[in-house]
């Protein structure tokens, strides 16, 4: 085909319609080029010099937690932060040995804190945070002298006390290596490690805003050119009450133990906490190795969380899950009677009641009540070690409680198959018989035991402990929530339950639990004292003040709303440690019926 | 040997090639002075996009469109594949290797696109133009760019929404349509964007583009502006660019290689790169209004407006004026692929020309 012109083949005022777009568009370039290079060209010219623009980031202030009242449990306030920008610093060894000086810090700690960092780097490198104002003075006095140097006002967290909750609500430290790159994270960047500060870190974080700055050459700044504001962190609202906090904290006092207090109806923790505990505010600050040896080193181990990564045997707590078992299996019913005397020969051994004194032929109820250890040998031979273990599991014991804190364990509930397997030896009738009072080779967490006395108080709904409400952004846009979250059920009959909660309700009315005994409410609860080592002499069998102490309860007893779990390490007998603790805790909990029952009538 | 018409020769596009040739050359020159190792590997490229020239010219343009046609759809399932099994590759989705060079298709894909468009749009000249001259282009525009967008290379895919604008408007599509899709453009884009919220369409921009973050890219463009600007009048000379040379200028011989130009010579060199460029298109927009068919026009059209946005993009992002998208200054950024792009596109408008009375 053969055309005889070129055909009208584009429409001519299409193409140049395009050409002139095209054409505005560089000559807007164009007026942009002549904007820089020749109105702003000097400026530009004298910014480029030694390059005075510096990046200044402003840290987004880390989200508040919140307790159920909104009471906060863990605040920020503006703290001091030395800062230094490699760049700008003609000797970086003579100003390490003088800042050394002025803050009175080993010389070694600010090189480590420079040592991965290009000395020709235009980023600022956070040297020290937190510095008082006497140190502020003293950098500020020397400021000539100090080229490179600001100091920098930054949120940091701000704690109700040195150790309060210093297990739940965990710590906060700088990203490490390993951290950086991830989740967008950089150097210096406060990262939440354990308990409630590592749930939902990345929310709570929020996003670091930033300044360009042009900044003269002492480093100082001398105008704003341009400002991304940072996005502070969502705050979290926990099902934490900080009285009740405050009071379990106080209640436990020097001791080293746990006490957890749960919401039998939903599994919402009151209050958790642990002790000993650590300044938890010194570790947002790099640790030097002294510190971190001493804490690691302490025999009394302030970084073990009791409460969740603390395994003990449950001693006569676990009498519960006997009694359950055989009522259930209906080897026993609450008419017929056991034996209690003082001690009962099995197998050539004998084994001893804590008391010294032959109580007779004692009912179920009344064998928990006096937690008669002769009657619930014979109980649990009766019953045989599989029914146990399987009561155990349906309770929850043996298995974590997902609660989200970190480093939650397990614990330990033997099993004829589990010895089997993972000893490599034959169950005994003899670990029945230690079983059956809670002792041998099981093993709870204090948490877990609350998770089993809420199941035992609300009639077997096993509630995941829930800790976090909701994550919510301070304009209110909701980022996570949590409903209560059923984890099992106990398939028991609901006269079983009653039964339980009458005989644990006549254990602190006037059995071995007397002691958390509260004016103007019904306390129901089961006292424990668990041996630390297996085999004793008769003398030593009176001397009790190495046996962990434990009390679990609930209150009121009619209606639970709240579970008490008071855990006291090496401390004596639980109803004589324990049982007193928990009083304190549940008057807490209680304050206005306590009062009105005080009244005078 | 391929048979070469000896009239063909006489109408080679000499003006197109030099004005290209001076900005490769430019190109070179700022590459080799910042990093000078790099200069020779570009060199390399070069060779290799000339040989693929001549081809380009041998070959008479309207085979060349049906051969794209191909490429289109190898191109498609290339990018579907990748995007299906690609999950492990995460990384180097964008490129394969080839031997020792390693390639980035959707590159190659661009001119591919351009013939694809072009074949169909000619294909269609003499019927009376109605909806099909939108909605076929567009049908075969937007799967490209989800999958482009996807890859992730919102560059390409950003150049490709202006190419496909152009052919569908110089091919023929009717003003009232025409008026119509650039509204339901306008009307969608904002209400979109506006449903979501802000975490949402930050998360959106972030995916988009990884580098998004809020002091990088911001601190590239300031630093950029101050390279440009700190060049004045007449520059710093063609060493004396300490902006560039220190390194406080990210990607200084690649998305930004222009910023490093315009210290070396100043608001005078930097414009004249810009009339290379202007001088360039409207070289591209007279081949295609002298063009002997539809197609050639549109091939013509399709190249010259890849070539002049990509060029606006860079400089508008390096400028300031827009947003920090990743493309490359074609002719000018070191790069194999897109200079070997460049020059196809050269090479497809110069053969558009030569053909012009046969």
């Amino acid at each position: 085909m053969i055309r005889s012109r070129p055909a009208p083949v584009a429409p001519r005022l299409r193409l140049r319609l395009l050409a002139t777009g095209l054409g505005l568009a560089f000559l807007a370039v164009a007026g942009q080029l002549a904007n820089l290079q020749i109105l702003s060209g000097e400026r530009m010219a004298a910014l480029s010099d030694r390059n005075r623009l510096r990046l200044r980031p402003i840290v987004a202030p880390r989200g508040i937690l919140f307790d159920r009242a909104g009471l906060p449990l863990v605040d920020n306030r503006p703290a001091f932060t030395l800062v230094v920008v490699p760049r700008d610093v003609p000797d970086l060894d003579a100003l390490v040995g003088r800042l050394a000086e002025l803050l009175a810090v080993p010389v070694s700690e600010l090189k480590e804190r420079l040592a991965r960092v290009s000395s020709d780097s235009p980023w600022p490198i956070r040297l020290s945070r937190g510095l008082t104002l006497d140190e502020v003075a003293r950098i500020e006095e020397w400021r000539l002298d100090l080229p490179g140097v600001t100091v920098e006002v930054e949120p940091q967290r701000a704690y109700p006390g040195v150790r309060f909750a210093a297990h739940l609500l965990g710590y906060v430290r700088e990203a490490s290596d390993q951290d950086l790159g991830r989740n967008g994270m950089r150097r210096g960047d406060l990262v939440g490690q354990t308990g409630l500060e590592r749930l939902h870190d990345g929310h709570l974080r929020g996003r670091d805003g930033g300044e360009q700055v042009e900044v003269d050459a002492y480093g100082r700044m001398i105008r704003i050119l341009d400002r991304q504001e940072p996005v502070p962190g969502a705050h979290m609202w926990t099902t934490i009450d900080r009285r009740i906090q405050q009071a379990a904290e106080d209640a436990l006092g020097a001791r080293a133990g746990a006490i957890v207090v749960m919401d039998p109806r939903n599994g919402d923790v009151l209050a958790l906490t642990s002790h000993p505990a650590y300044p938890v505010e010194r570790f947002s600050r790099p640790l030097d190795r002294e510190t971190w040896l001493a804490l690691v080193q302490d025999p009394t181990r302030p970084l073990l969380n009791r409460a969740v990564q603390g395994i003990y045997p449950p001693g006569s707590l676990f009498k519960i899950v006997v009694a359950a078992a055989a009522l259930q299996s209906q080897v026993i019913t609450p008419f017929d009677r056991l034996s209690c005397p003082r001690q009962w020969v099995f197998g050539g051994r004998p084994y001893h009641n804590w008391e010294d004194h032959d109580r007779g032929a004692l009912t179920l109820h009344e064998a928990l009540q006096f937690s008669c250890n002769t009657y619930f040998y014979q109980l649990g031979l009766k019953l045989g070690p599989e029914k146990i273990v399987q009561m155990a599991g349906a309770f929850g014991l043996g298995r974590v409680t997902e609660s989200g804190l970190t480093g939650e364990r397990s614990g330990l509930v033997p099993s004829p198959a589990w010895k089997r397997e993972t000893l490599k030896d034959k169950w005994h009738p003899g670990d029945t018989v230690s079983l059956s009072i809670g002792q041998g080779l099981i093993t709870v967490t204090p948490l877990q035991v609350a998770r089993m006395m809420a199941a035992v108080a609300n009639g077997g709904t096993l509630w995941k402990p829930r800790l976090v409400d909701r994550v919510a952004t301070a304009d209110g846009r909701l980022l996570h929530e949590e409903a209560p979250e059923i984890q099992g059920r106990v398939e028991m009959a609901p006269v079983i339950f009653e039964f339980l909660r009458e005989a644990l309700g006549a254990v602190v009315a006037e059995g071995t639990g007397k002691q958390a005994r509260v004016p103007g409410v019904t306390v129901g609860g089961k006292t424990g004292t668990a041996q630390t080592h297996e085999f004793r002499s008769d003398a030593d069998r009176k001397r009790r003040d190495q046996d962990h102490a434990w009390f679990a309860g609930f209150a009121p007893l009619d209606e639970p709303q709240v579970v008490v779990v008071v855990f006291a390490e090496r401390a004596g007998l639980g109803g004589q440690v324990a049982a007193p603790i928990a009083r304190e805790v549940l008057k807490a909990v209680f304050l206005e019926k306590v009062a009105r029952a005080d009244l005078p009538r | 040997m391929l048979r070469v018409d000896r009239r063909l020769l006489v109408q080679f596009d000499w003006q197109l090639f030099g004005l290209a040739g001076c900005l490769i050359v430019a190109g070179l020159v700022t590459v080799s002075t910042l990093v000078p190792r790099l200069g020779a590997r570009q060199l390399i490229a070069l060779g290799i996009a000339t040989v693929a020239a001549m081809v380009v010219l041998a070959v008479d343009y309207r085979t060349l469109a049906r051969w794209a046609c191909w490429g289109y759809g190898l191109g498609l399932v290339t990018l579907l594949g990748v995007l299906l099994v690609g999950r492990a590759a995460m990384g180097a989705r964008r490129w394969i290797a080839v031997g020792p060079v390693s390639l980035q298709p959707s590159e190659l894909f661009k001119l591919a696109f351009i013939g694809t468009l072009a074949v169909y749009l000619a294909s269609r000249e003499s019927s009376r133009p109605g909806w099909d001259r939108l909605i076929v282009p567009l049908a075969l525009t937007l799967p490209a760019v989800a999958l482009i967008v996807k890859q992730p290379d919102l560059g390409t895919a950003l150049t490709l929404l202006p190419v496909a604008a152009a052919l569908i408007l110089v091919g023929g599509a009717r003003w009232r349509h025409l008026g119509m899709l650039a509204g339901c453009g306008l009307a969608v884009l904002p209400v979109f964007w506006f449903l979501l919220r802000d975490y949402q369409r930050e998360r959106i921009l972030v995916f988009i583009d990884p580098s998004r973050d809020p002091l990088g890219s911001a601190w590239n463009v300031i630093q950029a502006k101050i390279t440009i600007g700190s060049g004045q009048l007449a520059g710093k000379g063609l060493f004396g660019g300490t902006q560039s040379r220190l390194a406080f200028l990210p990607e200084r011989h690649t998305d930004f290689v222009f910023a490093a130009f315009a210290e070396s010579w100043g608001f005078l060199g930097a414009m004249g790169l810009l009339v290379v460029y202007v001088l360039l298109v409207l070289r591209g927009f007279e081949v295609a209004a002298t063009a002997r068919d539809t197609l050639g026009s549109l091939l013509a059209t399709g190249a010259t407006v890849l070539l002049a946005t990509q060029a606006l993009v860079n400089l508008g992002m390096v400028t300031g004026l827009l947003p920090v998208v990743g493309i490359p200054l074609p002719f000018v950024s070191y790069g194999g692929s897109a200079l070997l792009t460049a020059v196809g596109a050269v090479a497809l408008i110069a053969n558009v020309r030569m053909r012009r009375f046969a």
